[in-house]
C-alpha cells in the first residue's frame, strides 16, 4: 500500500487488454470523441486523466457498452468487440463503477450485488452473497453491512459497494470513475493499494481520477485526454511530472490557486453560525449527530473533515432544516432558527451546496433558468401570485451564466444536459448570489467533488471571495487536501460527535487522521 | 459486420414539432383503429362515414362530440393537476360521483334560494370532489399512503353511496326506478346554447382550461407544482411549501372532477343515474398524457376522444361492437402517440462502424 509496490512487466511484453483507435461518438451532433484511442495492457494501472467534458466517461462507456461508437476500432484481448449491453461487456470480463452510481436505493447490498451478477462464478443465493461480501470487503480493510438498504448508506460507504460489487463479478478489466473522490486518505491508500495487487495479479485496471498524488504514486502509465482528443497516449508515469500533466489537460499552463489571504485574527468579528450541542437522531432513536457545537465567524472557512458516514450528511441536512434537530441550539446572526422553516432559513442568508447537487439542490428536468431561480420563486423575487416573469428569469439567468463561465448550454438548456462542473458553477451561481450587504452563510459538502482542475479552482475562488466580503462558510468535505487547503480552523467528525475545530495552525494530518479514527 | 441502428436522445425538442407529432400519433392511431374495426366485421368506407364524415363534419355529429367534451375536458384537466404533481389521482369517477351527488342533493332537496341555485349545485360538486380527494391526499401526505389505492378504493365508495341514495331516498317515486327525481327546470338545469344539445357546461369547462393555463403555465404555482412534481426534495430545499402545493394541485383535480359530475347531472342527464361515471378515469389519464399535462392541449385532444365515443355509440347501435372495441381504439392511438413520441426525442440512425478489420 506504499509508493515502493513492485510496477507491472513492461507494457511491450503485456497481453493487450483494451485497445481503442480513432473513435468517434457524437452526441445530437456534438462530438464527445474526436478520434481518441486508448491502449491498456493486462498487469498495468492505467490512469486516464482530463477535464470534465474531455470525453473520458464516454470513450469508458464504449468498453463497458453502454454506448456504440459512432467510428473507430475498438479490441477486448485483441479481438474487436462491437456488441453492445453491459451483459457482453461483463461477459468479456470488463466491469465499471460509475461515477454516479447504478446501485438500487431499495435493495440492501448482498441484493444489489445478485442483481448485478452476470458470470458464473458471482454468487448465487443472497447467505453465499452476504458471506463474499463481508470477506472482500475485510480484505479491503473495511466492514459493511450486506444486509443494509443501500438507501440508508452515505456516498462513501456506496462508492464502496459499488467498488465490491466489482471485484465480486470477476471482472478482468475493471474500470473505476473517480473511485476514491469520496474517500478519506487513507480509504483511497487501502482500495488503490488493493487496485495495484489485482494489477498484479495479471487483472488491466483503468483508473479515471483527476488526482495527481494518485496517478504518481498508483499508476504505471497513463493517457491524458483533452476535447474528445488523446493528447498523451500511455507515457510511463515516472516519466510525467504534475505540472507537464496539467498543462496537457487544460491545454494551457495552469496557475496554482491564489494563496488565500486571511485576516490576521478571525476571532473579533461577529458570530454568524452559532450550533451548541445540536442533536440529530435516526428514525431508531440512535444518535447521528451528537452534541456538535460550532462557532462560524464572518469572514472564516471552517472545515470539518472526516470518513464519509460519520454524522456528516445529517449535520447539514439539520443546519439547512432538512432533518429536525433534537436538541440543542442553532442561531444565525443572533436569531434562533433552530425550529425555522428552510424559507425562513434561506431569507437570513443560509445556502448550502448539497454532496450530491441533483439530491435537492438541482431539478435535472429543469431549464438551467429555472433552477437558477428556484429559491427566489418563493420568496417573490419574479412576481407576486400571477404573472411569474419567465423573461426576466432568462435574461437573469444569461448573466449569471456569463460570470460564472457555464458552458455547454443556454439558459432554456435542461439542466441534466450539463456537465458535471458546469452544473456545480450553475449551483454556485445560485447560491452565492448576493443582493447588497447580505454575505451569505454557506455550508457546503463536498463542493468539488468530481470536478476537473479549472473547475475546482473556481469553486475555491469563490469560497474564498464569499469570506473576504464578510460572509462564512462550513466547509464538509471528505478531501482532507481541500480542507487542509482552504480552512481556518478544522474540525473532524468521528460518529457522530465533532473535535473541534481547532486552529489550522494548531493541528497537521497525523492529528487529522487520528481523530478521524475516533482517538485523540 | 451488419450495420447497426443507433438511437440518440435529442438535446431539444421544439414545440411545433411536439404538436406534429402528436397530430400524426392521432391519426396513425386512427388508422390502426381502421384495422381493429375492420376484423370485426365493419366496412371500411362505413368506419370513414362513421369517424370522420359524421363526427367532424356533420353538426348533429359535431354537437353529440361537444356535448361529450365538456365532462372529458374538464376530468382531463383534473388529470393534468394530479399528474403534474406525479399524484396519480385513480379515483376520478369516485370523485365525479360524489360531486354529482353533491349537486343532485342541492337540486333535490331545493337548497338556497332558485336564482343562485345553478351555480350552488356547481360548487356543491367542487367542494364534493375536493373533499373526496382530501383524503387520500391526507393520507399520503401524514402517512405516507400511496393515493394509487386510496382514490381507486374511494371510487367504489363513492360509486355505492350512489347506489345507496338511488335505491334508498332519492328513488324516483313515479317509476320506481332505482333513478333520482328530475331537476326542476329551469332553475335546476344547465340551459341549452343553440347548437344542439351543447349546454353552458362548455363555458365553464373552457372557463377551467383557461384557468389551469393561468395557473400552471403563467403563476407561481405551477412553477411550485413542477417543482414538486419533478423533485419534492429539492422544492423543499428551495423553500417552496410542497405540503401545500400538493394540497392545492391535488384538491384542483378533485374540485374539478366534482365538477365534471356536476355538470353532467345538471346539463345532461337532469337527474341522478346510474350512468354518472364508470370510465372517466382511464379518459382523463389517457388526455392529460396525450396532452404532454399542458391544459391548452386538453381541449383538441379531449374532443378527438369525445369524438371516439360518439362514432363508438354508432358502431355500438349499428354493429353491435362492445363497448371494450372503444377502449382498444383509445389504447392503440395512446400506443401511436406514445412510439412516435419516442421518435421525436430520439434520433434513429443507421451506423456503419468503420472496422478496420472483422
Amino acid at each position: 500500500m506504499t509508493a515502493a509496490l513492485p510496477r507491472a512487466v513492461s507494457p511491450g511484453d503485456a497481453r493487450s487488454a483494451i485497445s481503442i483507435s480513432g473513435a468517434w461518438k457524437a452526441f445530437d451532433g456534438r462530438p464527445a470523441l474526436k478520434g481518441a484511442s486508448l491502449e491498456v495492457a493486462y498487469g498495468e494501472v492505467h490512469a486516464l486523466l482530463g477535464e470534465n467534458g474531455a470525453g473520458k466517461s464516454t470513450l469508458m462507456n464504449l468498453v463497458c457498452g453502454l454506448y456504440a461508437a459512432d467510428a473507430g476500432r475498438i479490441e477486448i484481448d485483441g479481438r474487436p468487440f462491437a456488441e453492445t449491453g453491459p451483459l457482453a461487456a461483463a461477459r468479456h470480463g470488463v466491469g465499471m463503477v460509475h461515477q454516479h452510481f447504478k446501485l438500487i436505493p431499495r435493495f440492501t447490498v448482498a441484493e444489489n450485488i445478485l442483481v448485478a451478477r452476470a458470470g458464473a462464478s458471482a454468487p448465487a443465493r443472497r447467505a453465499d452473497a452476504a458471506r463474499r461480501i463481508a470477506e472482500v470487503a475485510q480484505s479491503l480493510g473495511f466492514a459493511i453491512d450486506p444486509h443494509a438498504r443501500v438507501g440508508d448508506l452515505s456516498v462513501a460507504e456506496r462508492q464502496r459497494v459499488e467498488i465490491l460489487r466489482l471485484l465480486l463479478l470477476d471482472a478482468r478489466i475493471l474500470i473505476l470513475d473517480e473511485p476514491t473522490a469520496v474517500l478519506t486518505d487513507a480509504e483511497a491508500d487501502a482500495v488503490l493499494g488493493l487496485l495495484r495487487r489485482l494489477a498484479a495479479e495479471g487483472r488491466a485496471v483503468v483508473l479515471i481520477t483527476h488526482r495527481m498524488r494518485e496517478v504518481q504514486r498508483y499508476a504505471d502509465r497513463v493517457t491524458v485526454m483533452r476535447g474528445g482528443e488523446t493528447v498523451l497516449a500511455g507515457a510511463p508515469c515516472a516519466e510525467c511530472d504534475q505540472g507537464r500533466l496539467a498543462d496537457l489537460m487544460v491545454g494551457q499552463a495552469v496557475h496554482a490557486a491564489t494563496p488565500r489571504v486571511r485576516s490576521a485574527d478571525g476571532s473579533g468579528q461577529r458570530v454568524r453560525l452559532d450550533a451548541v450541542e445540536i442533536s440529530v437522531h435516526r428514525p431508531d432513536g440512535t444518535p447521528a449527530v451528537d452534541q456538535v457545537s460550532l462557532t462560524l465567524r464572518a469572514g472564516e472557512i471552517v472545515g470539518i473533515a472526516g470518513v464519509g458516514g460519520n454524522g456528516q450528511d445529517a449535520l447539514v441536512e439539520a443546519l439547512y432544516g432538512l432533518a429536525p434537530i433534537s436538541g440543542g441550539t442553532l442561531s444565525l446572526d443572533g436569531a434562533r432558527i433552530e425550529h425555522a422553516p428552510i424559507g425562513a432559513r434561506r431569507a437570513r442568508g443560509l445556502r448550502i451546496i448539497p454532496a450530491d447537487r441533483n439530491d435537492f439542490a438541482l431539478i435535472p428536468a429543469f431549464r438551467a433558468y429555472e433552477n437558477l431561480a428556484l429559491t427566489e420563486v418563493p420568496r417573490g423575487g419574479f412576481g407576486f401570485w400571477l404573472g411569474l416573469r419567465r423573461g426576466r428569469m432568462i435574461a437573469e439567468a444569461e448573466a449569471a451564466m456569463a460570470e460564472r463561465a457555464v458552458v455547454g448550454g443556454t439558459p432554456r438548456t435542461p439542466t441534466r444536459l450539463l456537465s458535471g462542473g458546469n452544473a456545480q458553477k450553475l449551483l454556485l451561481a445560485r447560491e452565492l448570489k448576493t443582493a447588497a450587504g447580505d454575505a451569505s452563510v454557506l455550508i457546503a459538502h463536498s463542493p468539488t467533488r468530481g470536478l476537473d482542475v479549472a473547475a475546482c479552482q473556481a469553486v475555491h475562488q469563490a469560497l474564498f471571495d464569499l469570506a473576504a466580503t464578510g460572509g462564512a462558510c462550513l466547509l464538509v468535505s471528505e478531501d482532507l487536501d481541500e480542507v487542509m487547503a482552504l480552512s481556518d480552523r478544522i474540525g473532524v467528525m468521528s460518529r457522530g460527535r465533532l473535535a473541534g475545530p481547532f486552529p489550522r495552525a494548531e493541528i497537521d494530518r497525523a492529528r487529522i487522521g487520528a481523530l478521524m479514527l475516533g482517538h485523540g | 459486420m451488419a450495420d447497426r441502428l443507433t438511437l440518440t436522445a435529442r438535446q431539444h425538442v421544439p414545440p411545433a414539432r411536439q404538436a406534429a407529432v402528436l397530430a400524426l400519433g392521432i391519426l396513425l392511431g386512427l388508422a390502426l383503429a381502421t384495422v381493429v374495426l375492420t376484423l370485426s366485421g365493419v366496412g371500411p368506407s362505413a368506419i370513414i362515414d362513421e369517424f370522420v364524415l359524421y363526427v367532424f363534419t356533420t353538426q348533429s355529429g359535431l354537437t353529440q362530440a361537444l356535448t361529450r367534451a365538456v365532462a372529458l375536458w374538464l376530468v382531463g384537466l383534473a388529470a393534468v393537476f394530479a399528474l403534474k404533481l406525479r399524484f396519480w389521482n385513480i379515483g376520478v369517477d369516485g370523485q365525479a360521483w360524489i360531486g354529482a351527488i353533491a349537486a343532485s342533493w342541492v337540486a333535490i332537496d331545493d337548497i338556497g334560494p332558485p336564482s343562485i341555485r345553478l351555480v350552488l349545485m356547481l360548487v356543491a360538486g367542487a367542494v364534493g370532489g375536493m373533499l373526496w380527494i382530501g383524503v387520500p391526499a391526507l393520507l399520503k401526505l401524514r402517512l405516507g399512503v400511496s393515493e394509487v389505492v386510496s382514490t381507486l378504493m374511494l371510487t367504489y365508495v363513492g360509486f355505492q353511496a350512489a347506489q345507496q341514495l338511488l335505491y334508498g331516498p332519492w328513488r324516483d317515486p313515479n317509476t320506481g326506478f332505482p333513478i333520482s327525481p328530475v331537476f326542476d327546470d329551469p332553475v335546476e338545469r344547465l340551459a341549452r346554447i343553440g347548437f344542439g344539445h351543447i349546454h353552458q357546461g362548455i363555458w365553464i369547462a373552457l372557463a377551467a382550461a383557461l384557468a389551469a393555463v393561468a395557473l400552471l403555465q403563467l403563476s407561481r404555482f405551477g412553477f411550485y407544482a413542477a417543482a414538486v412534481g419533478q423533485s419534492p426534495r429539492a422544492a423543499r430545499a428551495a423553500g417552496i411549501p410542497v405540503a401545500a402545493t400538493i394540497l392545492i394541485g391535488v384538491g384542483l383535480s378533485g374540485a374539478l372532477a366534482g365538477l365534471a359530475g356536476a355538470v353532467i347531472v345538471a346539463g345532461q342527464e337532469f337527474r341522478l343515474t346510474q350512468h354518472i361515471a364508470g370510465d372517466l378515469t382511464f379518459s382523463a389519464i389517457l388526455i392529460a398524457l396525450l396532452a404532454r399535462l399542458t391544459p391548452l392541449a386538453v381541449l383538441p385532444v379531449g374532443l378527438v376522444i369525445a369524438g371516439i365515443y360518439v362514432s363508438g355509440d354508432a358502431l355500438k347501435a349499428f354493429y353491435q361492437l362492445p363497448l371494450a372495441v372503444i377502449q382498444v381504439l383509445e389504447a392503440v392511438i395512446l400506443l401511436s402517440v406514445v412510439i412516435l413520441d419516442f421518435f421525436a426525442r430520439y434520433q434513429l440512425r443507421l451506423a456503419r462502424p468503420t472496422v478496420a478489420r472483422s
